[in-house]
């Protein structure tokens, strides 16, 4: 019991404070946050694990967000369903391009994504304008229907299905972390040969974690389609590569709550920054460079080693814990 | 070749002292120290690992040292970005064989010139006088002794007063290996010479001293016909 | 398809093919010479073509404003390699790419606060055509081929007949050595990098006519300088220019027969050429970085 506790304490913190923060924050807000952060958590995973970052996360996102739209729309009004459908189709959009864009080398990979986001930009604005409505978006919101137990077509009701949902996947990927899979992927970015020599297949296991951080993200999109009702191709436009990997980077790569808090200050600060000086670009733009050539190591990234010092230092123990990046 | 008498310390062409080198985490070299004087030829000997080629590429500022002192000439080399120490004079002939294979044997040595502006292509075809067929051959087309004699050829552009030569017999035929031979003979009178190899005959042939290098550390400082034998050196290592 | 429709396809396709080439040079030769993946090659495009903008309305001459268009590129490009990309030369792959992606960001930014969010069209030099075997020809894209066909030029005559461009050849190969041999390769990249810069600038300026400038343009020709680039093989030049054709002639003749699906083309057929090739056509085997 003890040392349940112990491995889900970190996640139950984060996570009751996020469900506390309702009394004082907007509730979109959070649920926005919330969303947000299951985006990116699959792009920190990739670049922090795997050593791949992909500017053309949009697209799975728009996979997952069309999935769960096309279903909504067409089909059924079960939101749940809905959502499922939007995560089976992440994983089969995944699970085509996997195969291909995982034996590149990690600048193609990162703009074959992007070309990918661009080509289904252009799917859903044009091509199959028929059944998606274009730049009209499909709207679907009166077609949701009030489920039982958890009403999800209510705004409060779904802020609680998408926090279980982030927990959720939080304990995935934490328990990934603590898998051989995980220190699998952290040696794949690092030594690959001799990985190979041991026996593993870096093919294997980058496709692996490219499966799961995408088909993360596309239920990132199903649950965006719910909770707005509405699905249009801006989803998935060139512009919109950036917020994942800057949220990454803000938040610090490849730790477990680097997309929570990357999340949390990138929304926070798009409003305020938004009503301030108006021109976003500008600011997220150069943030990203002093990030980077400041050490690379996001507000989480920093905060965290020294929080662990501070917490564990009375236990006299090191107190190094998974969610330390691991040195290059 | 007689050997040269000991130098004083300050007379020292390149002296290097206390050198530790690291690659990230991993340590190479620990403590490392030699010393060399005009027109001397000396050794270093060690197995694969050993660190041979770290230290030369220390010496000439490819890797930045963690600690201890490289001073050439008077003049202290740590720190200095490698195309800065060439230009005083040290320069640095990698292993492998490499040349930059899409340029021709002409450019290659166009390129050695440029830096140097020592367009005395002369000399070098006095040594290497095949060179001179090969001149608008590209060099990826070159064998490997040929590359080897580019390579050795173009870093004598400039007349440098150190060289310093990574492993040059590696997979060479016996009649170039011995052309090798008379040709660093030559250099060594007049530049001197630290010659990275695993040919120990060779190097006990030529050199005035020579480093046995294990692991990371200088071993045994061997002048004197008697000390140079290869059967000496293996011992060390 | 008749053969006068065909052929403006055709000068259409090696006009856009052009741009593309102009484009991925730069992109090319910096991560060939300094392993760095430059996306704010795109900036110094959006830049070229807004300049243009600005000057040609002000002065009343494309050309004028051309000239300022690719020289303030080039300006701007030399600051941030000495700001930037100096500091970052060592590091892997994937930190180039991100810091690159947001000065390109950043750099929208800019734009959107000097010129506003709105898109505004660039007058046409000359609107007059030419009689090409029986199709009228507009002789503006035929001026952008001629003057594609020029920079190749320029660049084969620099890289293979100048000292300085046989070392940026030698340092594609392998630039430790080239240091090795007194070389200044500091300057070297500085070079290169104001180079692609310009070159960038140049494609933002003679576009700029072809479409309207808007601050997002970087971001939408990104995708496609790319795909020409992957296909090509990054590193290589001659690559480069097969890829552009190839990919102007799918992107114009593609339009002719199905509109649709001939923006999607390139991307089929990079995927196509990455299965069989995964460094692209002409691109070097290099170690994973």
């Amino acid at each position: 019991m003890a040392r349940a506790l112990h491995w889900w304490w970190g996640i139950l913190l984060a996570f009751t404070l996020v469900a506390l923060s309702r009394l004082v924050l907007p509730l979109p807000f959070i649920t926005e946050v919330l969303i947000f952060s299951i985006y990116t958590i699959g792009c920190s995973f990739l670049l922090g694990r795997v050593g791949f970052i992909s500017f053309g996360q949009p697209a799975y996102l728009a996979a997952g967000a069309y999935g769960t739209a096309f279903y909504l729309f067409y089909f059924g009004s079960n939101p749940y369903i809905g959502v499922l459908m939007g995560v089976l189709s992440g994983l089969a959009v995944s699970g085509l391009v996997g195969p291909l864009f995982v034996r590149l080398r990690s600048d193609y990979f990162a703009l074959v994504n992007l070309a990918l986001a661009v080509i289904i930009f252009y799917l859903m604005q044009k091509v199959l304008a028929g059944i998606t409505k274009g730049d009209n978006g499909l709207w679907f919101l009166t077609n949701i229907a009030s489920t039982p137990v958890l009403d999800i077509a209510s705004p409060n009701g779904f802020f609680v299905f998408a926090l279980i949902a982030a927990v959720a996947v939080w304990a995935l990927y934490k328990y990934l972390d603590d898998t051989l899979f995980g220190a699998c992927c952290l040696a794949t970015k690092t030594n690959e040969d001799k990985l190979e020599f041991l026996g593993y297949s870096n093919y294997a296991i980058r496709l692996a974690a490219f499966i799961i951080a995408n088909t993360t993200t596309a239920l990132a999109g199903a649950l965006y389609a719910v909770y707005l009702g509405f699905v249009s191709p801006e989803i998935t436009s060139p512009a919109r590569a950036a917020d994942p990997v800057v949220v990454t980077i803000l938040g610090g790569t490849g730790t477990l709550y680097g997309p929570l808090v990357g999340a949390v200050v990138y929304t926070g600060m798009k409003d305020v920054i938004s009503k301030l000086i108006g021109n976003w670009e500008l600011f997220i733009g150069f943030l990203l460079v002093f990030i980077m050539l400041a050490g690379e190591k996001g507000i989480w990234g920093t905060l965290q080693p020294r929080l662990a010092r501070l917490l564990f230092r009375h236990r006299g123990s090191a107190g190094t814990t998974r969610d330390e990046r691991p040195t290059r | 070749m007689p050997a040269s008498a000991a130098p004083a310390p300050d007379s020292a062409l390149v002296s290097v002292r206390g050198l530790n080198t690291a690659y990230g985490e991993s340590k190479v070299l620990f403590d490392v120290a030699l010393r060399v004087s005009d027109a001397q030829i000396v050794a270093c000997v060690g197995r694969n690992g050993a660190g041979k080629t770290t230290l030369l590429k220390s010496i000439a500022g490819f890797l930045k040292p963690q600690s201890g002192s490289i001073v050439f000439n008077g003049a202290s080399l740590v720190g200095r970005k490698p195309y800065d120490v060439a230009r005083m004079g040290l320069k640095y002939v990698p292993q492998d064989k490499r040349v930059f294979s899409d340029l021709t044997v002409r450019e290659n040595l166009e390129l050695g010139s440029y830096a140097t502006r020592d367009y005395d292509w002369g000399r070098v075809i006095d040594y290497f006088p095949k060179l001179k067929q090969l001149m608008d051959r590209k060099a990826g087309y070159l064998s490997g002794g040929e590359r080897q004699m580019l390579m050795i050829g173009r870093a004598l552009l400039g007349r440098p007063k150190v060289l310093l030569i990574d492993e040059p017999t590696e997979g060479l035929a016996p009649s170039i290996v011995s052309h090798l031979k008379s040709v660093f003979g030559e250099i060594g009178k007049s530049s001197a010479l630290i010659i990275v190899e695993q040919n120990l005959p060779l190097v006990c042939a030529i050199a005035d001293k020579i480093y046995a290098l294990k692991e990371g550390r200088i071993v045994a400082e061997l002048a004197g016909r008697e000390a140079m034998r290869p059967d000496v050196c293996e011992g060390f290592l | 398809m008749d053969a006068q429709l065909l052929l403006s396809g055709v000068i259409f396709g090696l006009s856009v093919g052009s741009i593309y080439f102009l484009m991925a040079i730069g992109l090319s030769l910096c991560f060939g010479l300094m392993r760095v993946i430059s996306l704010d090659q795109l900036l110094y495009y959006s830049f070229g073509a807004y300049v243009t903008y600005s000057l040609s309305l002000a002065s009343g001459s494309l050309w004028l404003g051309l000239l300022g268009g690719v020289i303030v590129a080039g300006l701007i490009s030399f600051a941030v390699e000495r700001f930037v990309f100096r500091r970052i030369y060592e590091r892997e792959l994937t930190f180039s790419m991100i810091t690159s992606f947001g000065i390109l960001i950043g750099g929208i930014g800019v734009i959107k606060a000097v010129w506003g969010v709105v898109p505004r069209p660039v007058p046409v030099p000359t609107l007059a055509q030419v009689d090409v075997l029986g199709t009228g020809v507009p002789v503006y894209r035929l001026a952008i081929v001629a003057i594609a066909i020029l920079v190749y030029a320029g660049i084969w005559l620099f890289l293979n007949r100048t000292i300085t461009g046989k070392a940026i050849r030698a340092g594609i190969e392998d630039v430790e050595h080239v240091e090795g041999l007194g070389i200044n390769v500091s300057r070297l990249f500085t070079l290169t990098f104001i180079i692609a810069g310009t070159l960038s600038g140049l494609a933002g300026a003679l576009h700029a006519p072809l479409i309207m400038v808007d601050p997002h343009m970087g971001l939408e020709v990104l995708a496609f300088a790319f795909m020409v680039v992957i296909i090509g093989g990054l590193g290589s030049i001659k690559g480069t220019l097969v890829s552009a054709l190839i990919v102007g002639q799918v992107v114009s003749l593609g339009s002719l027969i199905y509109a649709p699906l001939a923006q999607m083309a390139p991307f089929a057929i990079m995927m196509l050429i990455l299965l069989v090739k995964p460094t692209g056509l002409y691109g070097s085997p290099l170690l994973k970085k």
